[in-house]
Parts: structure tokens; C-alpha cells; sequence
């Protein structure tokens, strides 16, 4: 019982052709099924239809975040305990999402659109299920193998976070505190990962960054190398997390959305005890080598 | 309810001096507790207070395998499914398994192997603050890895111990090696989303072919290698890659004859993916990827 982890992120891009050439040529994901105004991708390691859908729109915006579920019945249970908490949910029956079943959706304190499904359809990782390599020849760009985490934005941190810990079970690893004590950023998990979900305090409704998982540090450089020779906006890096101790880069896709590379971290468990970042070490606590925050990254989101 | 990861290996040396020796300043563990036959070890990311116990004995080899649970009627849970599978089950207090050891219950596996669920272990901290933090601590001595990853036992049915670990113990299967004769030679299960947490091979029962640890990357093993080289440590096989887990890897022997083992990679499961499957005439690339073949010594020595 319990969300497994993060399963897709929806956005919505101005050029729907534009997006899919840099998340397909320079990012290297594949791209699995494709209607009249949406791109379905998965990056190769991964078994499920897919872990980002770009759908074209007007402006460029953060249209849900998807997390899967252990059992079908899981949904029941969730949906049970938001409408408790106040928040109405919406059931989206088979056959009304490409390439997942059933799903419920909710809009969360702090403004986004989440879902939550079981059913996503296996379209197989790109190695074999018999004898397979290690790893697959002929990816193209960064080839990270799998989504990993996605940061939110908030009015109320704090709030929040009580949200998707009590309701779905999210484990705090870390928490920046303000002067005053109150959360300004926390970061919480389901996975055994440093984080699943992080929420810091911004706009209600905001995407800081979606980011996928690289296997280590050599894999990031290559990633900067690769980023920079397509012209990519880089944000920041490559660098080190004081929290989650993650390595990383940040960038911008052509049409405005942040995402990043991430390796490294810790491996939690349940109990694991909180770390607390306090306000005069928020520097190296974001960028430790650096040891101070951007105003880019502080104030852009989307 | 669930079991959450491997917690601790116990295993028997004959010299208890130098094997903490060799813990301690090679791989570069950290002593937590004492008695006159035990020394009770832990990594310094791990904030239990151990996952290695050596224990004195005339012999090497595994005395038992802890596994930790997430809840304390987890224990009860578990028990009450393993009697009703038929298998006797005892119970230990807080503590009575040693220090800082917390509630546990002991069974046996079909193959005999000896296996622990704990809860409750008293919680040590890492080696950093819990404020403010750098991401790793200075002055580690040895190759240091962050935590302990799996263990792989021999036994002589794997698919009946597999079947045990899966119907019982609500394992996850998610690689095979499968004999032309169509029964499992080898298999590789996890509980928490990773390649493996366990993994069996033919061979005899009761036996250990090894415990790993992780290591953060491609270049911790090598320098890993060079540390081991260093000190003079008998290495079993180069820094290679698997194909069953996709892990890199480093095979080598404590001074008392344990097999070792650092990895690292693999990939992330969900508990439904079907499993992989490698056929007899793979097994070579299935083991050692890069050589293609598995030598005699892996094959047949074991602890």
C-alpha cells in the first residue's frame, strides 16, 4: 500500500515540435505514442508507457504530476483521504488517459494537479527481457535512464508538507528553516531516495523543476558537455546539493521549463531522522560548492 | 507491512583481532560495540548501530542474515505466517541479540541458512550532523563504503528457497538464471526497489558466497582496487560489470576466507515488473559481462 514514486510529469510547451526535438535529440528520451496535441516520451530504462507528456498550449505552464501507486486499490484508500481533507477528486476511468488505467486527480493546498494510478501500461524497458546488455547502444544526447524527483512551489511550505505526509505517507529527510523557524523548503520521499517531492516557497500551482536520475558523476559532465554543445540554457552547475548531497546541473528546455540531472544522495529508511538546514547556511545547503543561491534560481519557475 | 532492507550480516572468523583489523582499517568500518567473542561493526552512512558482527569461531562462513522490518508488529505478522508455513520460529527481546540489537525473531530457510527479522535497532546516527550537514565526512580511513547492499547465498534448490523467499517473505523476483533443464541455477530478489537485496546460487546449503556494499560509483571501485591492492588483500576479480543486475563490481577475500564484494548501479524495480531472464548458454555474460565467462574459483568456493 503506498505510492512507489514519482510516474509522469504533464507540461504544457508553446512549440510542441520544439519540445520534442530537445527532449528526444538532446536529452534522448523516446518517444512512445504522439496524438493531436500531445507527446507521450519515457526515458530507456524505464518499463511504463511513459514519464513525461507534453501537450501544446498557449502558454508554457505545469499541467499535473503523477505518482504511481503499489495496488489499484490504493486509489480507493487516497481518494478516501483527500476528499477528507477537504479536497474534491476526480476519477479518470480507463480509456480516458493514453497509456494508463484508472487514476484520480486532486488539486493540492498548494495549488498543483496531482494524480495517482496504478495501471500504467509496460511497454518495456529498450533492453531485452531475456540475456539483455547491461545498456543499450545508439541513445541519443544526455540518455538518462529514468525520471527521479520533481520540485514544487508553495505559498505554504509548511502546510503543504503536512498534506502529502499525512495523506499519502511522505517521509521528511530534510527541511530548510528559516530565521522564525517556519519550513521554507522541505523534502520528503516514499522511494528509499532523498527525495521524491520537494516543495519550496513560491507561487501556489508553480513547477520549480522535474529532473531525471544519471548514474554518477562522470555521467553528469558528459551531460554538461552535451547541453552545451546544443546551446542549452544551463542554470547552474555542474555542482554538488548540501541537502540530499545530490550532484546536478540545471537548465532551461527551449521553451522556458527547468530541469536538472541528479546523481547521488542517500539511501533512507523510514525512520530515518530529519535533517534540519538553517537560514545562514541556505548557500551551501542549495549549492554547496558555491556556497550561495542565484536570484535566477530563487525567483524563475513556471 | 514489509521488510525493509538487509540490516546486518553475523559471520565466524577464527581470528577475531585480525578480521576487525581488516574491517576496521581496510574497508574502513567502524567499531560500535565489544565483547570477548563478537565485535559488532557499522559503515559511516548507516545510522544503526551495526550490519557486520564478527563473531570467533574455528571456522568462517555465515552464522545468521538480519533483515529490518518497518513496524514491531511486523515481527508478529511474519511470525504468525511463517508458523502457519510450518516453519519454527523463535523470538529474542530488545537487546538479547546483542548490543544496541532491538526485537527480533530467527528462522531457518529451507536451505538452513539462518535468517533474522529485526526491529527496533538502536539508531547511532551517521558520521554527519543532522544540521547542516556536508555531504561527506573527512578522514575516512580505508575504501569506506556508505552502507552495506546485499548478500548471496548457495544453497541446493534455489527454486525452492526462491519460492520460500517470494510466497513467505513477500520477495521480489527480478532476475534468473534458468538450466536447460528448465530449473532456476541462480536467482536475484529484492525488497526495496533495487536490483537485488539477495541472491541465490547452486551450490551447497548453509553456505555464503558473499556480502556487499555499495559503493557510490565506477571510480570507488577502482579505488577500492588500488586500496585492497595496497594492503596486500587477495583480489578475486577485477573491477568488471554484471549482466544479471547490470552492477559494476569487485570480488575479493577477508583475511579468514568471507568473500567480499563492493557494487554499485543496477537499476530501480517497481514490485510488479516481471523478471529478467538469463538461459544456461548466457551464464557466462549473465555473471561477468565483460569476460564472458565465470572462473572455477567463483563458482566453487564459498564460505
Amino acid at each position: 500500500m503506498g505510492i512507489l514514486r514519482l510516474g509522469h510529469v504533464d507540461v504544457t510547451v508553446t512549440d510542441l515540435d520544439l519540445a520534442t526535438a530537445y527532449y528526444t535529440e538532446v536529452i534522448g528520451l523516446l518517444e512512445t505514442e504522439r496524438d493531436e496535441d500531445s507527446v507521450y516520451l519515457k526515458c530507456w530504462d524505464e518499463p511504463n508507457h511513459h514519464s513525461l507528456r507534453l501537450t501544446y498550449g498557449p502558454r508554457v505552464g505545469f499541467d499535473q504530476m503523477s505518482f504511481r501507486v503499489e495496488h489499484e486499490s490504493d486509489l480507493d484508500v487516497f481518494e478516501n483521504r483527500v476528499q477528507k481533507w477537504g479536497y474534491p477528486v476526480r476519477r479518470v476511468s480507463k480509456g480516458e488517459a493514453v497509456g494508463q488505467g484508472e487514476s484520480i486527480r486532486f488539486e493540492t493546498p498548494s495549488g498543483q494537479q496531482m494524480e495517482l494510478v496504478h495501471d500504467m501500461e509496460m511497454v518495456g524497458r529498450a533492453t531485452a527481457p531475456i540475456n539483455p546488455a547491461p545498456f543499450v547502444e545508439g541513445l541519443k544526447g544526455i540518455a538518462p535512464p529514468r525520471l527521479d524527483h520533481l520540485l514544487v512551489t508553495a505559498e505554504e511550505v509548511g502546510d503543504s508538507a503536512k498534506f502529502y505526509m499525512d495523506v499519502f505517507g511522505f517521509r521528511l529527510t530534510e527541511q530548510l528553516l528559516d530565521g522564525a523557524g517556519h519550513q521554507s523548503a522541505v523534502w520528503m520521499e516514499t522511494s528509499h531516495s532523498p527525495h521524491d517531492l520537494a516543495i519550496v516557497t513560491g507561487k501556489n500551482g508553480g513547477l520549480h523543476h522535474f529532473a531525471w536520475w544519471l548514474d554518477d558523476w562522470d555521467h553528469v559532465r558528459r551531460s554538461a558537455d552535451i547541453l552545451a554543445y546544443n546551446g542549452i540554457q544551463i542554470d547552474v552547475g555542474p555542482t554538488r546539493h548540501g541537502i540530499t548531497r545530490g550532484n546536478t546541473i540545471y537548465f532551461f528546455d527551449p521553451l522556458g521549463t527547468r530541469n536538472e540531472v541528479f546523481t547521488g544522495g542517500y539511501r533512507p529508511d523510514p525512520d530515518f531522522p530529519t535533517i534540519t538546514w538553517t537560514e545562514d547556511s541556505i548557500g551551501r545547503a542549495v549549492f554547496y560548492y558555491e556556497g550561495e543561491l542565484n536570484q535566477r534560481f530563487m525567483s524563475v519557475h513556471t | 507491512m514489509s521488510i525493509l532492507r538487509l540490516s546486518h550480516v553475523e559471520i565466524r572468523v577464527p581470528d577475531l583481532e585480525l578480521a576487525t583489523a581488516y574491517y576496521t582499517e581496510v574497508v574502513g568500518m567502524y567499531e560500535t560495540a565489544r565483547e570477548p567473542d563478537r565485535v559488532f561493526l557499522k559503515c559511516w552512512d548507516e545510522h544503526q548501530h551495526h550490519s557486520l558482527i564478527l563473531t570467533f569461531a574455528p571456522t568462517y562462513g555465515l552464522n545468521h542474515m538480519g533483515w529490518k522490518v518497518e513496524h514491531s508488529s511486523d515481527l508478529d505478522d511474519y511470525a504468525e505466517r511463517l508458523e502457519a508455513a510450518g516453519v519454527a520460529v523463535t523470538r529474542y527481546a530488545d537487546g538479547q541479540g546483542g548490543p544496541g540489537h532491538g526485537e527480533s525473531i530467527r528462522f531457518s530457510l529451507p536451505s538452513g541458512h539462518v535468517m533474522e527479522l529485526v526491529h527496533g535497532m538502536e539508531q547511532v546516527g551517521n558520521l554527519l550532523p543532522n544540521t547542516n550537514p556536508p555531504p561527506r565526512p573527512m578522514g575516512l580511513v580505508g575504501f569506506a563504503p556508505p552502507r552495506i547492499d546485499h548478500i548471496f547465498l548457495t544453497c541446493e534448490d534455489v527454486g525452492l528457497n526462491t519460492r520460500f523467499l517470494v510466497d513467505v517473505l513477500g520477495f521480489h523476483l527480478t532476475e534468473q538464471i534458468v538450466g536447460e533443464d528448465g530449473f532456476q541455477v541462480a536467482t536475484w530478489l529484492e525488497v526495496s526497489h533495487a536490483s537485488h537485496d539477495i541472491a541465490l546460487v547452486t551450490g551447497q546449503d548453509r553456505g555464503l558466497h558473499h556480502f556487499a556494499w555499495w559503493v557510490d560509483d565506477w571510480n570507488a571501485i577502482r579505488d577500492t582496487a588500488d586500496t585492497l591492492a595496497y594492503h596486500g588483500v587477495r583480489i578475486e576479480t577485477n573491477p568488471t560489470r554484471h549482466g544479471a543486475t547490470r552492477g559494476h563490481c569487485l570480488y575479493f577475500f577477508d583475511p579468514a576466507g568471507n568473500r567480499n564484494e563492493v557494487f554499485t548501479g543496477g537499476y530501480v524495480v517497481d514490485p510488479d515488473e516481471p523478471a529478467v531472464t538469463w538461459t544456461e548458454s548466457e551464464m557466462g555474460r549473465a555473471i561477468f559481462y565483460y569476460d564472458g565467462v565465470v572462473n572455477q574459483r567463483f563458482l566453487t568456493v564459498h564460505s
